[in-house]
């Protein structure tokens, strides 16, 4: 190449070599960092009396043009744009060009030097210098925003008219910006009136450019170009027969681009459109033929028509030429053609499966292909092309590259399609199961937390058809899961699949074979040495030791260790099943049966929501001289007594809350320190129903006296929870308490402070939410009946006044970790937990049982995977609507007339060499 | 819709950036620029010259379509709207416009001219839509620009720009004079 007679200079030359030679990015960065200093000097605003450096026509321009390039290597080259703007104002074309293009890749869409653009680009538009037009139209298409639509819309449809050519194909495309832009300036209906005039111009390349917009157009609102149709077929067959210029041919096919937009169009408007695609057949037949002259253009062509002929309505002879195509495409060597085929084949095997037989070892060479793009594609194929015949094989396949790619987006993408074609196709539940645990390993926790909920209640509940067959099923994946926890450390296994693995082998080690109960016991204790397990993954792990040592019927040392590990937890979830289960252990083991059934997850359990078995047990307190129970107005949250809940327990709502407002939840809070300070002492005893009396009795103006003095002492049920340090909580509310709201949605006379409470001031309320939660917990445990869900809001806001109050008392205890995310909200009566026999009034029971409730997972019955039931599901074709009437011509036939007219004069005067071809295009009604 | 067109040499500088659906700053600009050579220039020739890769600035239905010609890659990032095989086509139809407006062009030529390759995408692609695809006619109009930049050099800011009647009279003459010749596939560099 010749840099001499250029325009370059020397500066700039060295400059460029320089940046050549750099070896490092720093050492670029450095030279950069010169050549801007050197811009800055060169653009500065020159001194009046001193000839500026722009001076000289041919610099000014290379500066902009080097920083353009400064720009490009990414430094900020911001200093200059201001010259920039000024060079588009220039009256010299060359200064104007290169103002607009520095400003159209540098400024920012919301620059506001795109504004002081404005003017000129008018001024541009109205010039009569036809480059001048140009170079605004151009400028105007990448420097215009929304708000400048209505300055500039006026003059580019005028355009539209223009003498030149390339003016009217940059008009067309600016206005369509524009509609994008802004679309109530320029409305749909005036683009669409005028890209049906433009469609008809009578030069070639406006047509082709104009295609470009009708495709947009068309596909958001194919039903407004039905009446195309005909048009663009006759354009099309026109094309086809080399009736264009030939300075159109590109490797001797005629405007190939202009028939693949075209073709796309007429897709787009065929779709499921009986009629209207039956107007398309032939001429997509005819296209097909002639484009198939074995070069990438017209490989273009047929591949567009292919993609067309797959998405209108079905037509059995295209669809085999379709097919023939792909087979060819496919067979080729060139990279780009498998890629076509493959893709065109993911399309055509959606609605026409029998399309693919042919093509597998094809599809298989693809998949060994070492090109990555084309081995997307190809697995994307086989997602499409996936039946209950073939899905062993192609989940294989699948889990196969998840577990050899490192991108992340694929991954999940292929997890998810192996979890929805082994759900949709699975051949038998064995299978289900494997491919599944198979994807649980290689997946790990990209798997959603639905499938292993699923997988889950499959095993538990089995198809319901045959005990037997269930049994098998369970036998399967027991094995398969000792299998696992024999062969893999536990460390390398995903939470997901740890998760399951602990349910399902707590609920039916039993039924192993080669390994024995203890055995599995063993090693899931073993579990919790190694790596650190997940909060949820501790649950689960203690739910299944809890119900394997119920099944043994002795609890081993390792179990044993593992348990009293807990109960020193910082979750107190974690710590109080253990507790309770290590209580249950040493009081009253003959229980454990029945508190830990086997194999009893997915029954139905009736609660006895009035606990009438707790009838004898108040009669004889009764009798004893306690005092008849009141009902109170609300539960105290704060009472971790368990008689105490249990009386209450028939007040609690058994419905969700509505969303509560901000104050009321804070002045729940506050009213648990409150009425904490009340009875302090009383709870820790276990108490008659009285003692909840006392609680209840607490009017709300007792609550107020109390929360002026009361609130600075020890506060019971806070003190329980996190020893003494509460007490350094910062004092509540004004003892001005407003008088009670009995309606609260917390029912609680002590929501009396409600309004009080809200002050942003609580933080220190909000531990005691926190401690709060907790006994409302601890109560939910104790009452069989279940508690009131917790909004996810409440938990989240909770959990934050936690951490707030954690940094409020210094050297108090750290809260406790995040409450694992709250189980699904779920039917009552399937959620409580089994009911110990009935005279058994001990509480501790009770609890017990709520805590085989650990996960969400032996609950809901989840809806087994479908076997093989909508096999089809995927598979159905749409129908097409009914057809509509024939497109009427009427609209455009009044314009075209004159048009044609016009176009014949300007063709035959302009160009007389090519006018009769010219106008061949311009005319696409001719053939009618 | 074409979201933008970035030439990189085999180094990964870029030579030229064109923008069409804008990127939010600079920096997520440069971010593409690397984005897009990374994964084009691990594939060897023989792989296809598609490339879906995310270009999450750009969205994520992205496809890169790509050709490599010695020591740079053209790379058209495009959305389904376009057609794979007919972008392919436009990128050689650049080049070849390209090398007929410098004449054997070569890597250099992209950077000194910068703003010269800039008015040939225009004429090619205009806010992301395909404005022309024959090369007699972009040649054409880049040819006229070329002459009336140089006329308008010579002449003053006050300036007599040329009038109408002698632009349409130089395009009518261009009409006429040359470009009827189909240009010659060139895969050269």
């Amino acid at each position: 190449m010749a840099t001499g007679g250029l325009n370059l200079s020397r500066e700039f030359f060295e400059l460029l070599k320089a940046i050549g030679e750099s070896k490092s990015k720093q050492e670029e960065d450095r030279i950069i960092a010169r050549e801007v200093t050197v811009l800055k000097q060169k653009l500065e605003p020159t001194p009046p009396g001193k000839t500026s450096p722009l001076q000289n026509k041919k610099r000014a321009k290379e500066y902009l043009v080097r920083l353009l390039y400064v720009e490009m290597l990414g430094h900020d080259a911001s200093f200059g744009y201001i010259k920039a703007v000024e060079m588009a104002a220039s009256a010299s074309l060359y200064h104007k060009r290169t103002g607009y293009l520095v400003c159209s890749a540098c400024l920012s869409p919301d620059h506001e030097f795109r504004f002081m653009l404005v003017n000129q680009m008018q001024r541009d538009l109205q010039s009569t210098n036809l480059l001048e037009i140009c170079g605004g139209l151009l400028a105007s298409g990448s420097l215009i925003t929304a708000d400048m639509v209505p300055a500039m819309s006026g003059e580019v449809t005028k355009l539209l008219t223009h003498d030149s050519e390339t003016v009217r194909k940059k008009a067309i495309i600016t206005l369509h910006r524009f509609h994008t832009l802004s679309p109530d300036v320029v409305t749909e209906e005036e683009l669409f009136e005028k890209v049906r005039k433009v469609l008809c111009d009578r030069d070639p390349s406006v047509m082709g450019s104009c295609l470009n917009v009708i495709e947009s157009m068309a596909l958001r609102e194919p039903q407004k170009f039905k009446d195309l149709i005909p048009s663009l077929v006759s354009i099309l067959k026109q094309i086809g027969d080399h009736r264009l210029p030939t300075d159109y041919d590109y490797h001797r096919v005629p405007a190939p681009w202009m028939q693949m937009k075209i073709v796309r169009i007429l897709g787009l408007l065929g779709t499921a459109d009986a009629n209207a695609s039956s107007g398309i057949y032939e001429i997509l037949l005819d296209t097909m033929k002639k484009a198939d002259i074995g070069i990438n253009a017209g490989y273009a062509i047929v591949y567009e028509c292919v993609k067309c002929i797959t998405k209108i309505y079905p037509n059995t002879k295209l669809l085999d030429a379709a097919a023939d195509a792909i087979a060819r495409f496919m067979d080729s060597r060139s990279h780009n053609l498998k890629y076509l085929g493959v893709t065109g084949l993911a399309m055509i095997v959606e609605t026409h499966p029998q399309y693919a037989t042919q093509h597998q070892m094809a599809v298989m060479d693809c998949l060994e292909d070492p090109d990555e793009t084309l081995q997307r594609k190809t697995l994307d194929l086989l997602y499409r092309m996936t039946n209950p015949v073939n899905v062993e094989f192609i989940t294989d396949k699948l889990l196969l590259f998840v577990e050899g790619t490192t991108d992340l987006f694929l991954k999940q993408q292929l997890t998810t399609r192996i979890c929805s074609v082994a759900e949709r196709y699975a051949p038998d539940n064995a299978w289900y199961i494997k491919s599944i645990t198979r994807l649980f390993e290689v997946s790990g926790d990209m798997v959603s937390g639905e499938v292993a909920q699923n997988l889950m209640s499959l095993i538990a509940e089995g198809t319901g058809e045959s005990e037997q067959e269930d049994m098998q099923l369970r036998q399967t994946a027991i094995e398969l899961y000792v299998q696992l926890l024999r062969e893999k450390p536990p460390a390398k296994l995903p939470k997901i699949l740890l998760e399951t693995m602990a349910w399902v082998l707590g609920e039916y080690a039993y039924l192993s074979t080669v390994c024995s109960l203890e055995d599995i016991l063993s090693r899931l204790c073993h579990w919790n040495k190694i790596g650190i397990l997940q909060p949820s993954t501790r649950k689960f792990l203690t739910s299944a030791i809890f119900k394997l040592v119920a099944q043994a019927g002795t609890c081993p040392p390792q179990a044993a260790a593992v348990i009293d590990e807990y109960t020193r937890s910082k979750d107190p979830d974690l710590q109080q099943r253990c507790l309770e289960f290590q209580g249950l252990l040493t009081t009253a083991p003959q229980y454990l049966g029945e508190i830990l059934p086997v194999d009893a997850s997915a029954e139905d359990v009736d609660v006895d929501i009035n606990l009438s078995f707790l009838d004898g047990f108040c009669q004889e307190a009764l009798a004893n001289g306690a005092r008849p129970y009141s009902k109170p107005e609300d539960d105290d949250d704060d009472d971790e007594d368990y008689n105490l809940s249990s009386a209450n327990a028939p007040a609690f709502k058994m419905t969700p809350y509505a969303k509560p407002e901000t104050n009321v939840s804070r002045s729940h809070m506050i009213r648990g320190m409150g009425s904490g300070g009340m009875n302090s002492s009383a709870s820790a005893v276990t108490p008659p129903p009285g003692g909840n009396l006392g609680n209840s009795a607490v009017t709300s103006t007792a609550t107020s006296s109390v929360a002026g003095d009361g609130l600075t002492l020890n506060t019971r049920g806070a003190a329980n929870v996190w020893g003494k340090k509460t007490a350094a909580a910062p004092p509540p509310e004004p003892a001005a308490a407003p008088p009670p709201a009995p309606s609260n949605p917390y029912g609680g006379g002590f929501s009396s402070n409600a309004s009080v409470g809200s002050s942003s001031a609580y933080g220190g309320g909000g531990g005691f939410g926190r401690s709060n939660a907790y006994g409302s917990s601890g109560s939910a445990y104790g009452a069989p009946a279940p508690p009131v869900q917790k909004t996810p809001e409440q938990l989240e806001k909770e959990r934050q006044a936690a951490a707030l109050f954690g940094g409020i008392v210094p050297g108090a205890a750290p809260p406790p970790p995040p409450a694992p995310a709250p189980p699904p909200p779920r039917p009552a009566p399937a959620a409580a937990p089994p009911v110990a026999a009935p005279p058994v009034a001990a509480p501790a029971p009770a609890a017990e049982i709520d805590l085989l409730d650990m996960g969400a997972f032996d609950v809901t019955p989840a809806p087994a995977p479908a076997a093989a039931d909508d096999i089809f599901g995927s598979v159905s074709l749409a129908p097409a609507p009914p057809p509509t009437a024939a497109p009427p011509m009427v609209e455009t036939a009044s314009f075209d007339e004159a048009d044609v007219d016009a176009s014949v004069a300007h063709s035959t005067a302009e160009r007389p060499t090519t006018a009769s071809e010219a106008i061949e295009p311009v005319d696409p009604f001719a053939a009618e | 819709m074409i979201k933008g067109v970035i030439i990189v040499n085999n180094h990964g500088k870029p030579r030229l950036a064109k923008f069409f659906q804008s990127v939010e700053s600079e920096a997520l600009q440069q971010s593409v620029i690397r984005r897009v050579f990374t994964q084009v220039c691990q594939r060897p020739d023989s792989f296809c010259n598609y490339l879906e890769g995310i270009i999450p600035e750009w969205g994520e239905h992205i496809k890169l379509i790509y050709r490599h010609y010695a020591t740079l890659y053209f790379v058209f990032a495009v959305d389904s709207q376009e057609s794979d095989l007919g972008i392919l086509d436009l990128i050689q139809v650049f080049v070849e416009a390209l090398d007929k407006t410098f004449e054997n062009v070569c890597e250099l030529d992209l950077i000194f001219h910068s703003d010269r390759v800039h008015y040939l995408l225009d004429e090619i692609v205009m806010g992301g839509m395909v404005l022309e695809t024959n090369i007699s006619h972009i040649l054409e109009a880049s040819k006229d620009q070329g002459k009336l930049h140089s006329e308008s050099l010579t002449t003053t800011d006050a300036a007599n720009n040329p009038s109408a009647s002698q632009i349409r009279g130089q395009l009518q003459s261009g009409n006429g004079n040359g470009w009827q010749q189909q240009g010659q596939y060139s895969d050269k560099w």
